[in-house]
């Protein structure tokens, strides 16, 4: 390299650490460190030297779907929880917030509690909480999902009960930006449903995805797609934060009630 | 969470090392401390959340796959993090040079002026004495040394965004970093 310096080679280290070399030279670089240890101590060393400069940039919470994605995209087992969070989900600021009295709310719990444990809960580990409130098209709160991103499951609770035809129910559904509708489920028209969310779906989740619910035969829909009118949609948010809690639900377990 | 403790470094350190044993443990443990300071790292080069975030995707997954190869030795884990995911980032930051030459206007982002740390970033001692050595340069070298670092820019960038010739850009550049060399080595 044509510098200078007497010390090509090493500053060729440092411009690649600070990163100001195009793609290609950077790629040389890059096979040059994975050959030779002298280059990987030379670099090793520049990092060393101007990283700290990292110091300076503030942290920003990455949104918790980017780790189940993570651990979709690695394939890994449940391992252990790290740490027993405060739970949102044991709050009683979101049960609050959810709008649901204290006869909906024991009947949620108790949803959650009662049920069998199918699958191993897909640990989310560090994730948080999102919601929705899903609209009616006459502009009332229809449902409001709350996630658990931890738990990979989710409870719909409906504002006020909607009435349906005879024979059918309303279904839930997952519908990532400019991608097709997941089916989450079916719910209840006048109670808490608490649904399992796959490792797929969970990975699905975020503010660019919104949830729908649409008016299907009883067993849910027949191709796998909406088949019925829309009824509802949300937008899928942060939940809010809650700072009480009681202590209420059953950790770790993984609920499904299709019903 | 702050990384500056060396109390916290070692136990980043243990961590990750534990993580090349295929511990998802820890692996998850630091995920939990450290995804926060690089995604601060991704967004603060891509301005774009969506591309921060499949950025950060692929950083963690790296990190999985390579954690066996990280030696305490060479460098702390915040360091060996911080690198990968700058070096994804900037990976990103070229395809998307390659994409844009059609459209050179969008090369030209103005000058990124942050050279306080953020409100609230804590300091570590490897940086106060880098603070230093930079003080000590022209402030115009100073400023094109930070810009490339948290920007990613090249040469050829740099020289556009500060409008300076690119021989002038790089002399810069190339002055201050074995200024610092001298500065920071005892």
């Amino acid at each position: 390299m044509n510098t200078p310096f007497e010390d090509g080679n090493n500053l060729r280290y440092a411009e690649y650490v600070l990163g100001v070399l195009d793609a290609d030279t950077r790629a040389e670089v890059a096979r040059e460190v994975a050959g030779s240890d002298e280059a990987a101590t030379a670099v090793a060393l520049w990092q060393r030297r101007l990283i700290p400069l990292a110091d300076t940039i503030g942290e920003v919470a990455p949104a918790p779907y980017v780790w189940a994605r993570i651990q979709d995209a690695l394939q890994l087992e449940a391992p252990a929880r790290v740490t027993p969070r405060k739970g949102l989900w044991d709050s009683l600021e979101l049960w609050r917030w959810l709008g649901i009295g204290a006869t909906a709310l024991a009947a949620a719990l108790l949803v959650v509690v009662s049920l069998p444990r199918p699958t191993p809960a897909p640990a989310v580990v560090n994730a948080g909480y999102m919601a929705s409130t899903i609209q009616q098209d006459n502009g009332s709160a229809g449902w409001t999902a709350t996630m658990d991103l931890e738990h990979a499951r989710m409870v719909v609770v409906p504002a006020t009960p909607v009435s349906f035809e005879q024979g059918r129910a309303p279904e839930l559904w997952l519908i990532p930006a400019g991608g097709k509708p997941i089916s989450v489920g079916m719910i209840d028209r006048d109670k808490p449903t608490t649904l399992a969310l796959d490792p797929a779906l969970l990975a699905q989740l975020g503010p660019t995805a919104v949830l729908a619910v649409s008016v299907e035969p009883i067993g849910g829909s027949p191709t796998g797609q909406p088949t019925g009118a829309v009824i509802g949609k949300g937008a899928i948010g942060a939940a809010p934060n809650a700072g009480g809690r009681v202590a209420l639900t059953g950790h770790g377990q993984a609920d499904r009630t299709r019903v | 969470m702050s990384v500056t403790s060396p109390a916290e470094r070692d136990e980043l350190n243990r961590l990750l090392q534990q993580a090349g044993r295929n511990d998802q443990k820890a692996f998850a443990e630091l995920y939990k401390r450290t995804s926060s300071k690089l995604f601060g790292v991704c967004l603060r080069m891509l301005h774009d959340r969506g591309e921060a975030e499949e950025v950060l995707q692929e950083t963690y997954t790296t990190v999985w796959r390579r954690a066996a190869s990280f030696d305490s030795a060479k460098a702390s884990a915040i360091t060996w993090l911080v690198t990968l995911s700058r070096n994804k980032a900037i990976d990103r930051l070229r395809q998307h040079r390659e994409e844009l030459l059609d459209d050179p206007s969008k090369l030209n982002e103005t000058v990124d002026d942050q050279p306080t740390p953020a409100a609230g970033a804590e300091t570590s001692q490897e940086y106060q004495r880098l603070q230093q050595c930079l003080e000590e340069l022209e402030p115009q070298q100073q400023s094109s040394v930070r810009e490339a670092f948290f920007t990613g820019a090249t040469y050829n960038e740099l020289a556009a965004r500060c409008k300076v010739p690119l021989g002038t850009m790089k002399s810069w550049i190339r002055r201050s970093l074995m200024q610092l060399r001298t500065c920071l080595d005892p």
